[in-house]
């Protein structure tokens, strides 16, 4: 463990070092990245201009909602700076035979392809979130209770386990696949479900999208659980889907290793 | 033990490969649109042998040549043994190892080095890429400054490592690679391709430090390349892949044995000859000024040669073997069936 932490470090350098080294870049993809966000905030903060609560009696009235929204920019920072740019490199690793060079090393290879590259520009929105978090908790009708806080940062790495997974088994099927530019996009389309309140799911149609989003995918599990348990008070449904959301982070790490497994044993490499 | 093709004697055996296969199925891409929509529905294959049930042993030590042309199954082969890719049927062990298991234990004993593809950090210097290799192969520390010293002054590239890899030319890329892929001081380095693209000069270097590195660490080498000059300044022994089989394995005075019956003479005239004259002799003959070069039989040389001789006004004279490139190349297009081969004229 500490060696796979001292070559994460080392990983983490280098990263640092080359994007030091195109520091213009580094600034553009920072403030691009601080300008979507501030575009998504402002288009919220229209939204409650409109409507006290997202969907009646739900509690997700404006500062729950941007606590929710702050979760996500979390999640995502995190999924964004560590495993992203590796896992969108992949797809051009497997096509030229890039992989190869992994395969060979005497690591763990899911550990190697998923977390290689570390975007820093990304966490620029993690500390945006982790502001917005602090301002809209102090302006909550209630404090979170001590409990909340310890779940918080569990709940939070069990979201991006979750996120972890899906985007380790959509690089299985790159490896399957031999190209998998299309299941890049499938990510950010199911990822987007992550993105609002479970409550808005609602209706037959809503409510089928709801569980398939929770039990097949629990991509609902990533961002509501955690928001849940810091803005609305812990009881019975709350401490269930805090046991659904362990549950299904501990499966979703095991399947998609299992996958991942069994994609390389299909692992072709490319000509040369 | 020797290996199943008659190749030299070794005591320790690193590579045992029996049966090796390796079928792929491939999808054929047809040509139009009414084609490529038909395709949607149904894409036509057909499966690909590159491997054909391969068998050898290569023992410790050994610098091997694995020669064959484009798509022969050469770099199918030492992504076998480098376990990244698993076989369709057939054994391997590389240092008691089965290579797809993918072992740690093994993959610390071996290295792979690809003529066309980088494996160091693109945008870094090439320090970077070596202090995480020290990490992934924890090498000690004081280990790992002594062999990265002593690998980047054989080389001569001591300036470079510290300039972004993506500034450096080709040849100075591919030293680097290589001294990357020896820091851990590998017991079997398998290169495909490695002096591909590169000048003379830096091939050279590349023999010279290539040929030096396995004497004094006895590492056991297999090179795929099709620059014979590769294969003639480092190994002993060629094994030939042409359409997934081997087709000679063994040692390369034996290639030329075994697939030539004739020499290349070669007449310095002190003026330019009669072309009849020489056609008379009934060897084929290619005439350059006063430069005369003919094809003889080579159990007839010594007959021969005297008679050619006498009478001329001969300013030099040598007498060679088929270059290795024109036997090897013979082998590729004939698919073996080539051997031994009748030169033209060789019975007049």
């Amino acid at each position: 463990m500490g060696r796979y932490l001292s070559i994460f470090l080392t990983f983490t350098r280098a990263c640092l070092v080359r994007d030091m080294t195109f520091r213009t870049n580094f600034v553009i993809e920072c403030l691009t990245s601080l300008g979507w966000m501030s575009m998504n905030l402002a288009f919220y903060l229209l939204v409650f201009q409109f409507t006290p609560e997202i969907g009646k009696g739900t509690g997700w009235t404006r500062e729950p909602f941007f606590a929710f929204v702050a979760t996500g920019l979390i999640i995502n920072s995190i999924v964004q700076a560590l495993f992203m740019p590796s896992a969108e490199e992949l797809t051009e690793m497997v096509r030229t035979g890039g992989l190869d060079a992994v395969l060979v090393q005497p690591l763990d290879a899911q550990f190697l392809l998923s977390m290689h590259r570390v975007d820093f520009s990304s966490f620029a929105n993690g500390l945006v979130g982790a502001g917005l978090l602090g301002w809209a908790v102090m302006r909550m009708d209630h404090a979170p209770p001590a409990a909340a806080w310890l779940l918080y940062p569990l709940l939070i790495l069990c979201g991006v386990a979750i996120l972890y997974s899906l985007v380790i088994m959509l690089a299985a099927a790159t490896i399957l696949l031999g190209r998998n530019q299309s299941l890049y996009d499938f990510w950010f389309y199911i990822t987007n479900f992550s993105r609002y309140p479970a409550e808005i799911y609602a209706g037959p149609w809503g409510g089928l999208l709801r569980a398939l989003c929770t039990f097949v995918i629990p991509i609902l599990l990533v961002v509501n659980v955690p928001a849940r348990v810091i803005t609305q008070p812990l009881e019975g449904r709350g401490w269930a889907l805090v046991g659904l959301a362990v549950g299904a982070a501990l499966l979703a790490l095991v399947v998609s290793r299992l996958v991942f497994q069994a994609a390389l044993v299909k692992y072709r490499s490319a000509s040369s | 033990m020797h290996n199943s093709h008659g190749g030299p004697a070794s005591t320790d055996a690193v590579i045992e490969v029996e049966g090796l296969a390796k079928s792929y199925r491939v999808f054929d891409k047809p040509e139009g649109l009414r084609a490529s929509l038909k395709a949607l529905v149904h894409r036509p294959s057909r499966v690909v042998e590159a491997l054909k049930g391969v068998s050898l042993t290569v023992g410790r030590g050994e610098f091997v040549a694995l020669l064959g042309p484009n798509g022969a199954g050469k770099t199918t082969f030492l992504k076998l043994l480098s376990g990244i890719i698993t076989p369709s049927r057939g054994t391997a062990r590389v240092l008691g190892h089965v290579p797809w298991e993918r072992a740690d234990d093994f993959r610390r004993r071996f290295a792979l080095v690809m003529g066309q593809r980088n494996q160091l950090w693109w945008d870094l210097p090439a320090a970077e890429s070596f202090r995480l290799h020290r990490e992934i192969y924890r090498i000690e520390p004081a280990r790992f400054e002594r062999t990265r010293d002593e690998l980047v002054d054989l080389l001569g590239v001591r300036k470079l490592v510290l300039q972004p890899v993506r500034d450096l030319s080709l040849g100075e890329r591919m030293k680097l690679e290589l001294v990357a892929a020896l820091l851990h001081e590998p017991e079997v380095l398998f290169l495909d391709e490695p002096t591909i693209g590169l000048d003379v000069v830096a091939q050279h270097a590349l023999h010279r430090f290539l040929a030096h590195v396995q004497a004094e660490r006895k590492m056991t080498i297999v090179l795929t390349t099709h620059y014979m000059k590769d294969v003639a300044a480092l190994c002993r022994r060629a094994i030939v892949i042409t359409g997934g089989s081997i087709l000679y394995d063994g040692s390369l005075d034996q290639i030329v044995d075994r697939f030539t019956t004739h020499k290349i003479v070669t007449l310095d005239l002190d003026e330019a000859p009669d072309r009849e004259e020489f056609a008379r002799l009934g060897f084929p003959c290619e005439i350059r000024g006063p430069q005369v070069t003919l094809r003889i039989d080579r159990q007839r040389i010594a007959d021969v040669l005297p008679e050619i001789l006498r009478g001329r006004q001969v300013r030099d004279v040598s007498v060679e073997d088929v270059p290795l490139e024109e036997i090897v190349a013979e082998l590729f297009r004939s698919g073996g069936t080539a051997a031994p081969r009748e030169p033209a004229g060789a019975g007049a």
